[in-house]
Protein backbone atom coordinates (compact mmCIF):
# COMPACT_ATOMS: atom_id res chain seq x y z
CA UNK A 1 0.00 0.00 0.00
CA UNK A 2 1.61 3.30 -1.02
CA UNK A 3 0.84 6.94 -1.60
CA UNK A 4 -1.13 7.91 -4.63
CA UNK A 5 1.25 10.27 -6.40
CA UNK A 6 0.02 9.71 -9.96
CA UNK A 7 -1.78 12.63 -11.54
CA UNK A 8 -5.29 11.21 -12.04
CA UNK A 9 -6.99 14.09 -13.83
CA UNK A 10 -6.00 12.50 -17.17
CA UNK A 11 -7.70 9.20 -16.33
CA UNK A 12 -10.55 8.22 -18.63
CA UNK A 13 -11.91 4.73 -18.27
CA UNK A 14 -12.80 4.72 -21.96
CA UNK A 15 -9.13 5.40 -22.82
CA UNK A 16 -7.98 2.07 -21.37
CA UNK A 17 -6.49 0.12 -24.34
CA UNK A 18 -8.82 -2.80 -23.80
CA UNK A 19 -10.16 -3.88 -27.20
CA UNK A 20 -7.44 -6.38 -28.17
CA UNK A 21 -5.43 -6.76 -24.99
CA UNK A 22 -6.90 -6.78 -21.48
CA UNK A 23 -3.43 -7.04 -19.95
CA UNK A 24 -2.64 -3.58 -21.30
CA UNK A 25 -6.15 -2.34 -20.54
CA UNK A 26 -6.18 -3.23 -16.85
CA UNK A 27 -2.53 -2.16 -16.45
CA UNK A 28 -3.64 1.30 -17.62
CA UNK A 29 -6.30 1.43 -14.90
CA UNK A 30 -3.99 0.05 -12.19
CA UNK A 31 -1.29 2.51 -13.24
CA UNK A 32 -3.23 5.35 -11.61
CA UNK A 33 -2.86 3.74 -8.18
CA UNK A 34 -4.64 1.28 -5.95
CA UNK A 35 -7.11 3.94 -4.79
CA UNK A 36 -7.78 7.02 -6.88
CA UNK A 37 -10.43 9.48 -7.98
CA UNK A 38 -10.90 10.20 -11.67
CA UNK A 39 -13.45 10.31 -14.46
CA UNK A 40 -16.33 11.00 -12.08
CA UNK A 41 -15.83 8.16 -9.61
CA UNK A 42 -13.39 6.54 -7.22
CA UNK A 43 -11.53 3.41 -8.28
CA UNK A 44 -10.16 0.56 -6.17
CA UNK A 45 -7.70 -1.56 -8.16
CA UNK A 46 -5.63 -3.67 -5.75
CA UNK A 47 -6.67 -7.04 -4.33
CA UNK A 48 -6.46 -5.70 -0.76
CA UNK A 49 -8.55 -2.60 -1.49
CA UNK A 50 -11.24 -4.47 -3.44
CA UNK A 51 -11.48 -7.15 -0.79
CA UNK A 52 -11.72 -4.55 1.99
CA UNK A 53 -14.70 -2.94 0.24
CA UNK A 54 -16.38 -6.30 -0.46
CA UNK A 55 -16.07 -7.36 3.16
CA UNK A 56 -17.40 -4.06 4.59
CA UNK A 57 -20.90 -3.57 3.13
CA UNK A 58 -21.68 -1.23 6.04
CA UNK A 59 -19.11 1.21 4.57
CA UNK A 60 -19.60 0.41 0.89
CA UNK A 61 -23.34 0.27 0.19
CA UNK A 62 -24.96 -1.44 -2.78
CA UNK A 63 -28.40 0.11 -2.23
CA UNK A 64 -27.91 3.13 -4.49
CA UNK A 65 -25.04 1.80 -6.56
CA UNK A 66 -27.13 0.41 -9.42
CA UNK A 67 -29.37 3.42 -10.11
CA UNK A 68 -27.88 3.80 -13.60
CA UNK A 69 -29.65 0.61 -14.68
CA UNK A 70 -32.91 2.53 -14.35
CA UNK A 71 -34.88 -0.36 -12.90
CA UNK A 72 -38.29 0.76 -11.63
CA UNK A 73 -38.28 -2.23 -9.25
CA UNK A 74 -35.91 -3.23 -6.44
CA UNK A 75 -32.96 -5.17 -7.90
CA UNK A 76 -33.00 -8.13 -5.54
CA UNK A 77 -30.53 -9.00 -4.06
CA UNK A 78 -27.69 -7.08 -5.75
CA UNK A 79 -28.86 -3.59 -4.79
CA UNK A 80 -29.62 -4.43 -1.15
CA UNK A 81 -27.64 -3.95 2.05
CA UNK A 82 -27.76 -5.88 5.33
CA UNK A 83 -29.97 -6.72 7.08
CA UNK A 84 -32.54 -7.03 4.21
CA UNK A 85 -29.97 -8.67 1.94
CA UNK A 86 -29.44 -11.60 4.33
CA UNK A 87 -33.05 -12.73 4.19
CA UNK A 88 -33.18 -12.72 0.40
CA UNK A 89 -29.96 -14.70 0.05
CA UNK A 90 -31.14 -17.29 2.62
CA UNK A 91 -34.07 -17.97 0.30
CA UNK A 92 -32.21 -17.72 -3.01
CA UNK A 93 -28.90 -19.47 -2.27
CA UNK A 94 -30.48 -22.95 -1.88
CA UNK A 95 -32.29 -22.50 -5.21
CA UNK A 96 -28.96 -22.08 -7.01
CA UNK A 97 -26.86 -24.47 -4.93
CA UNK A 98 -24.73 -27.17 -6.62
CA UNK A 99 -27.12 -29.97 -5.62
CA UNK A 100 -29.98 -28.22 -7.45
CA UNK A 101 -27.82 -27.72 -10.52
CA UNK A 102 -26.76 -31.39 -10.53
CA UNK A 103 -30.37 -32.25 -11.32
CA UNK A 104 -30.33 -29.96 -14.40
CA UNK A 105 -27.10 -31.29 -15.88
CA UNK A 106 -28.57 -33.91 -18.24
CA UNK A 107 -31.04 -31.47 -19.75
CA UNK A 108 -28.37 -28.78 -20.18
CA UNK A 109 -26.06 -31.25 -21.97
CA UNK A 110 -28.91 -32.24 -24.27
CA UNK A 111 -29.61 -28.61 -25.19
CA UNK A 112 -25.90 -27.94 -25.80
CA UNK A 113 -25.77 -30.91 -28.15
CA UNK A 114 -28.63 -29.52 -30.24
CA UNK A 115 -27.02 -26.06 -30.45
CA UNK A 116 -23.56 -27.34 -31.43
CA UNK A 117 -24.82 -30.02 -33.81
CA UNK A 118 -26.47 -27.23 -35.80
CA UNK A 119 -23.08 -26.06 -37.09
CA UNK A 120 -20.73 -29.09 -36.95
CA UNK A 121 -21.27 -29.82 -40.67
CA UNK A 122 -20.48 -26.21 -41.67
CA UNK A 123 -16.83 -26.38 -40.62
CA UNK A 124 -17.07 -22.86 -39.27
CA UNK A 125 -19.06 -20.89 -36.74
CA UNK A 126 -19.26 -17.62 -34.91
CA UNK A 127 -19.12 -18.83 -31.32
CA UNK A 128 -20.87 -15.69 -30.07
CA UNK A 129 -23.84 -15.62 -32.48
CA UNK A 130 -24.33 -19.36 -33.05
CA UNK A 131 -23.86 -20.68 -29.57
CA UNK A 132 -22.78 -18.46 -26.66
CA UNK A 133 -25.60 -15.97 -27.19
CA UNK A 134 -28.35 -18.62 -27.19
CA UNK A 135 -27.41 -21.09 -24.48
CA UNK A 136 -27.52 -18.93 -21.28
CA UNK A 137 -31.04 -17.73 -22.07
CA UNK A 138 -32.13 -21.34 -22.60
CA UNK A 139 -30.64 -22.20 -19.21
CA UNK A 140 -32.56 -19.33 -17.59
CA UNK A 141 -35.81 -20.42 -19.24
CA UNK A 142 -35.15 -24.01 -18.12
CA UNK A 143 -34.38 -22.93 -14.54
CA UNK A 144 -37.62 -20.92 -14.44
CA UNK A 145 -39.69 -23.56 -16.22
CA UNK A 146 -40.54 -21.29 -19.16
CA UNK A 147 -40.94 -22.31 -22.82
CA UNK A 148 -37.72 -22.43 -24.86
CA UNK A 149 -39.68 -20.98 -27.82
CA UNK A 150 -39.55 -17.62 -26.02
CA UNK A 151 -35.76 -17.58 -26.31
CA UNK A 152 -35.21 -15.23 -29.24
CA UNK A 153 -37.74 -12.62 -28.09
CA UNK A 154 -36.25 -12.76 -24.61
CA UNK A 155 -32.71 -12.27 -25.96
CA UNK A 156 -33.83 -9.29 -28.04
CA UNK A 157 -35.27 -7.49 -25.02
CA UNK A 158 -32.38 -8.33 -22.68
CA UNK A 159 -29.69 -7.31 -25.17
CA UNK A 160 -31.40 -4.01 -25.89
CA UNK A 161 -31.64 -3.12 -22.20
CA UNK A 162 -28.07 -4.15 -21.46
CA UNK A 163 -26.68 -2.29 -24.45
CA UNK A 164 -28.55 0.94 -23.78
CA UNK A 165 -28.53 1.08 -19.98
CA UNK A 166 -25.80 0.38 -17.48
CA UNK A 167 -22.47 2.10 -16.98
CA UNK A 168 -22.51 3.96 -20.28
CA UNK A 169 -25.90 5.56 -19.62
CA UNK A 170 -25.92 9.05 -18.19
CA UNK A 171 -29.66 9.67 -18.05
CA UNK A 172 -32.84 7.61 -18.12
CA UNK A 173 -33.59 6.47 -21.64
CA UNK A 174 -37.18 6.35 -22.92
CA UNK A 175 -36.49 3.48 -25.32
CA UNK A 176 -34.97 1.42 -22.50
CA UNK A 177 -38.02 2.16 -20.37
CA UNK A 178 -40.29 0.97 -23.20
CA UNK A 179 -38.39 -2.28 -23.76
CA UNK A 180 -38.13 -2.86 -20.00
CA UNK A 181 -41.90 -2.47 -19.90
CA UNK A 182 -42.30 -5.21 -22.50
CA UNK A 183 -39.96 -7.51 -20.59
CA UNK A 184 -41.82 -6.81 -17.33
CA UNK A 185 -45.11 -7.54 -19.08
CA UNK A 186 -43.80 -10.88 -20.29
CA UNK A 187 -42.40 -11.75 -16.84
CA UNK A 188 -45.70 -10.78 -15.22
CA UNK A 189 -47.52 -13.21 -17.53
CA UNK A 190 -45.04 -15.94 -16.59
CA UNK A 191 -45.64 -15.27 -12.88
CA UNK A 192 -49.39 -15.51 -13.35
CA UNK A 193 -49.08 -18.73 -15.39
CA UNK A 194 -46.90 -20.28 -12.67
CA UNK A 195 -49.32 -19.23 -9.95
CA UNK A 196 -52.05 -21.15 -11.80
CA UNK A 197 -49.97 -24.25 -12.53
CA UNK A 198 -46.74 -24.46 -10.51
CA UNK A 199 -43.90 -26.79 -11.51
CA UNK A 200 -40.59 -27.99 -10.02
CA UNK A 201 -38.84 -24.79 -11.18
CA UNK A 202 -37.23 -21.86 -9.33
CA UNK A 203 -40.00 -19.38 -10.11
CA UNK A 204 -42.65 -21.75 -8.71
CA UNK A 205 -40.55 -22.25 -5.57
CA UNK A 206 -40.42 -18.49 -4.95
CA UNK A 207 -44.15 -18.16 -5.57
CA UNK A 208 -44.76 -20.97 -3.08
CA UNK A 209 -43.24 -18.99 -0.18
CA UNK A 210 -45.93 -18.29 2.39
CA UNK A 211 -46.59 -16.14 5.43
CA UNK A 212 -43.79 -13.79 6.49
CA UNK A 213 -41.45 -15.22 3.84
CA UNK A 214 -43.85 -14.57 0.95
CA UNK A 215 -42.54 -12.17 -1.71
CA UNK A 216 -44.53 -9.30 -3.18
CA UNK A 217 -45.11 -9.12 -6.92
CA UNK A 218 -42.60 -6.24 -7.13
CA UNK A 219 -39.93 -8.30 -5.37
CA UNK A 220 -40.44 -11.24 -7.72
CA UNK A 221 -40.31 -9.10 -10.86
CA UNK A 222 -37.25 -7.26 -9.52
CA UNK A 223 -35.44 -10.56 -9.05
CA UNK A 224 -36.44 -11.76 -12.54
CA UNK A 225 -35.23 -8.47 -14.03
CA UNK A 226 -31.89 -8.74 -12.24
CA UNK A 227 -31.33 -12.37 -13.28
CA UNK A 228 -32.03 -11.30 -16.86
CA UNK A 229 -29.48 -8.50 -16.67
CA UNK A 230 -26.82 -10.37 -14.69
CA UNK A 231 -27.17 -14.02 -15.67
CA UNK A 232 -27.32 -14.10 -19.46
CA UNK A 233 -24.79 -11.87 -21.19
CA UNK A 234 -22.16 -12.64 -18.54
CA UNK A 235 -22.18 -16.35 -19.37
CA UNK A 236 -22.35 -15.51 -23.10
CA UNK A 237 -19.25 -13.38 -22.67
CA UNK A 238 -17.36 -16.02 -20.74
CA UNK A 239 -18.04 -18.81 -23.24
CA UNK A 240 -16.57 -16.47 -25.83
CA UNK A 241 -13.45 -15.81 -23.74
CA UNK A 242 -12.91 -19.49 -22.97
CA UNK A 243 -13.06 -20.59 -26.60
CA UNK A 244 -11.03 -17.52 -27.64
CA UNK A 245 -8.10 -18.49 -25.42
CA UNK A 246 -8.39 -22.15 -26.42
CA UNK A 247 -8.47 -21.25 -30.13
CA UNK A 248 -5.47 -18.94 -29.83
CA UNK A 249 -3.27 -21.33 -27.87
CA UNK A 250 -2.86 -24.74 -29.53
CA UNK A 251 -0.88 -26.22 -26.63
CA UNK A 252 -3.47 -25.11 -24.10
CA UNK A 253 -6.30 -26.55 -26.19
CA UNK A 254 -4.58 -29.91 -26.74
CA UNK A 255 -3.87 -30.19 -23.03
CA UNK A 256 -7.48 -29.44 -22.05
CA UNK A 257 -8.99 -31.69 -24.76
CA UNK A 258 -6.66 -34.49 -23.67
CA UNK A 259 -7.51 -34.14 -19.98
CA UNK A 260 -11.10 -33.02 -19.30
CA UNK A 261 -10.22 -32.66 -15.59
CA UNK A 262 -8.46 -29.45 -16.66
CA UNK A 263 -11.66 -27.76 -17.85
CA UNK A 264 -12.52 -26.50 -14.35
CA UNK A 265 -9.01 -25.10 -13.68
CA UNK A 266 -9.18 -23.41 -17.10
CA UNK A 267 -12.51 -21.81 -16.21
CA UNK A 268 -11.06 -20.41 -12.95
CA UNK A 269 -8.12 -18.90 -14.77
CA UNK A 270 -10.16 -17.40 -17.62
CA UNK A 271 -12.75 -15.96 -15.21
CA UNK A 272 -9.85 -14.47 -13.23
CA UNK A 273 -8.27 -12.86 -16.30
CA UNK A 274 -11.44 -12.00 -18.26
CA UNK A 275 -14.20 -11.40 -15.71
CA UNK A 276 -17.36 -10.46 -17.62
CA UNK A 277 -18.40 -8.01 -14.86
CA UNK A 278 -15.01 -6.33 -14.41
CA UNK A 279 -16.18 -3.34 -12.37
CA UNK A 280 -18.67 -3.50 -9.52
CA UNK A 281 -20.09 -0.28 -8.02
CA UNK A 282 -20.65 0.74 -4.41
CA UNK A 283 -21.50 4.03 -2.64
CA UNK A 284 -19.68 5.06 0.54
CA UNK A 285 -21.91 5.46 3.60
CA UNK A 286 -19.34 7.54 5.53
CA UNK A 287 -15.81 8.89 5.13
CA UNK A 288 -13.65 5.81 4.58
CA UNK A 289 -9.86 5.41 4.69
CA UNK A 290 -8.59 2.91 2.11
CA UNK A 291 -4.83 2.38 1.83
CA UNK A 292 -4.20 5.73 3.49
CA UNK A 293 -6.47 7.68 1.17
CA UNK A 294 -9.73 9.17 2.44
CA UNK A 295 -12.84 8.67 0.31
CA UNK A 296 -15.64 11.02 1.40
CA UNK A 297 -19.14 9.83 2.24
CA UNK A 298 -21.66 9.44 -0.58
CA UNK A 299 -19.12 8.77 -3.34
CA UNK A 300 -19.50 6.26 -6.16
CA UNK A 301 -16.68 3.74 -5.77
CA UNK A 302 -15.86 1.30 -8.57
CA UNK A 303 -14.36 -1.99 -7.41
CA UNK A 304 -12.16 -3.00 -10.34
CA UNK A 305 -12.15 -6.75 -9.78
CA UNK A 306 -10.47 -7.31 -13.15
CA UNK A 307 -7.46 -5.28 -12.01
CA UNK A 308 -7.46 -6.89 -8.55
CA UNK A 309 -7.39 -10.30 -10.24
CA UNK A 310 -4.09 -9.29 -11.85
CA UNK A 311 -2.53 -7.77 -8.73
CA UNK A 312 1.10 -9.00 -8.65
CA UNK A 313 1.07 -8.65 -4.84
CA UNK A 314 -1.58 -11.41 -4.67
CA UNK A 315 -0.97 -13.51 -7.80
CA UNK A 316 2.31 -14.77 -9.27
CA UNK A 317 2.52 -14.50 -13.10
CA UNK A 318 -0.73 -12.54 -12.81
CA UNK A 319 -1.34 -12.03 -16.53
CA UNK A 320 -1.05 -15.59 -17.83
CA UNK A 321 -3.29 -18.67 -17.70
CA UNK A 322 -1.68 -21.21 -15.39
CA UNK A 323 -3.67 -24.44 -15.16
CA UNK A 324 -1.40 -25.64 -12.37
CA UNK A 325 -2.16 -22.60 -10.21
CA UNK A 326 -5.92 -22.37 -10.62
CA UNK A 327 -6.52 -22.76 -6.89
CA UNK A 328 -5.91 -19.09 -6.22
CA UNK A 329 -8.89 -17.24 -4.83
CA UNK A 330 -9.94 -14.58 -7.33
CA UNK A 331 -12.66 -11.94 -7.49
CA UNK A 332 -14.18 -12.93 -10.82
CA UNK A 333 -17.50 -13.72 -9.14
CA UNK A 334 -17.19 -10.77 -6.78
CA UNK A 335 -16.81 -11.38 -3.07
CA UNK A 336 -18.21 -10.73 0.36
CA UNK A 337 -21.95 -10.99 0.91
CA UNK A 338 -22.69 -10.12 -2.74
CA UNK A 339 -20.71 -13.06 -4.14
CA UNK A 340 -22.40 -13.87 -7.47
CA UNK A 341 -25.67 -15.63 -6.65
CA UNK A 342 -25.44 -17.64 -9.86
CA UNK A 343 -21.76 -18.58 -9.59
CA UNK A 344 -22.40 -22.31 -9.12
CA UNK A 345 -24.77 -22.38 -12.09
CA UNK A 346 -22.39 -20.26 -14.21
CA UNK A 347 -19.41 -22.52 -13.51
CA UNK A 348 -21.50 -25.57 -14.45
CA UNK A 349 -22.83 -23.92 -17.63
CA UNK A 350 -19.29 -23.08 -18.67
CA UNK A 351 -17.89 -26.54 -17.91
CA UNK A 352 -20.66 -28.32 -19.80
CA UNK A 353 -20.31 -25.90 -22.74
CA UNK A 354 -16.58 -26.58 -23.11
CA UNK A 355 -17.01 -30.33 -22.63
CA UNK A 356 -19.82 -30.66 -25.18
CA UNK A 357 -18.03 -28.40 -27.67
CA UNK A 358 -14.84 -30.45 -27.43
CA UNK A 359 -16.77 -33.72 -27.64
CA UNK A 360 -17.89 -32.65 -31.13
CA UNK A 361 -15.17 -30.21 -32.21
CA UNK A 362 -11.86 -31.10 -30.55
CA UNK A 363 -9.67 -29.23 -33.04
CA UNK A 364 -10.36 -25.68 -34.15
CA UNK A 365 -8.69 -22.36 -34.70
CA UNK A 366 -9.47 -18.70 -35.27
CA UNK A 367 -10.72 -17.99 -38.80
CA UNK A 368 -8.13 -16.44 -41.08
CA UNK A 369 -7.59 -12.70 -40.41
CA UNK A 370 -9.84 -12.90 -37.36
CA UNK A 371 -8.68 -10.57 -34.61
CA UNK A 372 -11.48 -10.70 -32.04
CA UNK A 373 -12.11 -7.48 -30.14
CA UNK A 374 -14.07 -6.69 -27.02
CA UNK A 375 -16.62 -3.91 -26.83
CA UNK A 376 -15.21 -1.05 -24.73
CA UNK A 377 -16.39 0.68 -22.68
CA UNK A 378 -19.11 -1.76 -21.70
CA UNK A 379 -20.68 -2.91 -18.45
CA UNK A 380 -20.26 -6.52 -19.48
CA UNK A 381 -16.90 -7.15 -21.11
CA UNK A 382 -17.46 -9.38 -24.13
CA UNK A 383 -16.15 -10.28 -27.57
CA UNK A 384 -18.21 -8.91 -30.46
CA UNK A 385 -17.66 -12.07 -32.48
CA UNK A 386 -15.46 -15.14 -32.45
CA UNK A 387 -15.21 -16.78 -35.89
CA UNK A 388 -13.69 -20.28 -35.75
CA UNK A 389 -12.87 -22.86 -38.41
CA UNK A 390 -12.61 -26.62 -37.93
CA UNK A 391 -12.97 -29.87 -39.87
CA UNK A 392 -16.60 -30.26 -40.90
CA UNK A 393 -18.37 -33.39 -39.70
CA UNK A 394 -21.68 -34.88 -40.77
CA UNK A 395 -24.56 -33.83 -38.57
CA UNK A 396 -25.43 -36.71 -36.22
CA UNK B 1 -3.26 -30.93 11.08
CA UNK B 2 -6.81 -29.67 11.30
CA UNK B 3 -8.89 -27.68 8.84
CA UNK B 4 -11.71 -25.28 9.76
CA UNK B 5 -14.01 -22.83 7.98
CA UNK B 6 -14.46 -19.40 9.58
CA UNK B 7 -18.24 -19.20 9.20
CA UNK B 8 -18.30 -15.39 9.54
CA UNK B 9 -16.07 -15.08 6.45
CA UNK B 10 -17.54 -17.83 4.25
CA UNK B 11 -19.90 -16.43 1.60
CA UNK B 12 -20.45 -19.62 -0.38
CA UNK B 13 -17.95 -19.46 -3.26
CA UNK B 14 -17.76 -23.26 -3.03
CA UNK B 15 -14.11 -23.50 -3.91
CA UNK B 16 -13.12 -25.68 -0.92
CA UNK B 17 -15.38 -28.62 -1.72
CA UNK B 18 -14.46 -28.47 -5.39
CA UNK B 19 -10.72 -28.33 -4.76
CA UNK B 20 -10.70 -30.78 -1.82
CA UNK B 21 -13.86 -32.90 -1.82
CA UNK B 22 -12.16 -35.33 0.55
CA UNK B 23 -12.14 -32.65 3.28
CA UNK B 24 -15.18 -30.47 2.47
CA UNK B 25 -18.75 -30.89 1.28
CA UNK B 26 -21.47 -28.53 0.09
CA UNK B 27 -24.43 -27.69 2.29
CA UNK B 28 -27.91 -26.98 1.03
CA UNK B 29 -27.05 -23.32 0.34
CA UNK B 30 -23.85 -24.23 -1.50
CA UNK B 31 -21.66 -23.11 1.40
CA UNK B 32 -18.74 -25.27 2.56
CA UNK B 33 -18.91 -27.81 5.37
CA UNK B 34 -16.12 -29.79 6.99
CA UNK B 35 -16.48 -33.52 6.48
CA UNK B 36 -15.93 -35.32 9.76
CA UNK B 37 -13.84 -33.66 12.46
CA UNK B 38 -11.59 -31.77 10.06
CA UNK B 39 -8.48 -33.87 10.75
CA UNK B 40 -6.14 -33.78 7.77
CA UNK B 41 -4.18 -36.94 7.08
CA UNK B 42 -0.64 -36.51 5.74
CA UNK B 43 -1.64 -37.54 2.23
CA UNK B 44 -4.26 -34.77 2.14
CA UNK B 45 -2.08 -31.90 3.34
CA UNK B 46 -1.33 -30.67 -0.17
CA UNK B 47 -4.98 -30.53 -1.19
CA UNK B 48 -5.83 -28.83 2.13
CA UNK B 49 -3.30 -26.10 1.35
CA UNK B 50 -4.84 -25.73 -2.12
CA UNK B 51 -8.26 -25.21 -0.51
CA UNK B 52 -6.79 -22.50 1.73
CA UNK B 53 -5.25 -20.77 -1.30
CA UNK B 54 -8.40 -21.17 -3.35
CA UNK B 55 -10.79 -19.51 -0.90
CA UNK B 56 -11.32 -15.91 -2.06
CA UNK B 57 -12.53 -14.86 1.42
CA UNK B 58 -9.61 -16.46 3.31
CA UNK B 59 -12.21 -18.40 5.28
CA UNK B 60 -10.45 -21.78 5.16
CA UNK B 61 -7.87 -22.15 7.92
CA UNK B 62 -5.31 -24.91 8.37
CA UNK B 63 -3.77 -25.37 11.85
CA UNK B 64 -0.94 -27.66 12.82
Amino acid sequence: MGDSTVETSSFRLQDAPMTRDRTAGWAYVRGYGEVFEGDGAWYLTSADAVQYAQQHPELFSSARAFDSLGSPLPLIPIAMDPPDHVGYRRVLDPMLAPRVINAMEGELRRQLGVLIDAFVERGSCDVVADFARLYPTQVFLTLFGLPLEDRDQFIEWAEFIIEHAGVAATEPNEQVAAVSGQLFGYLQQCVEAKRRSPGPDMLSRILALRGESAWSNEEILGLCFLLTLAGLDTVTAEIGFLLFHLAKDVDLRRRVVGDPALVSPLIEEVVRLEPPAPIQPRVTTTDVDVAGIEIPSGQLVNLVVAAANRDPARFSSPNTIDLDASDRGHFGFGGGIHRCLGSHLARRELRLAVEEFHRRIPDYELAEHADPEVVWPSGTLHLKELPLVFTARPKP
Amino acid sequence: MKVTIAAERCTGHGRCYNIAPVLFSDDERGFGDITGAGDVAGEHEEVARAAVAGCPEHAVVLNS
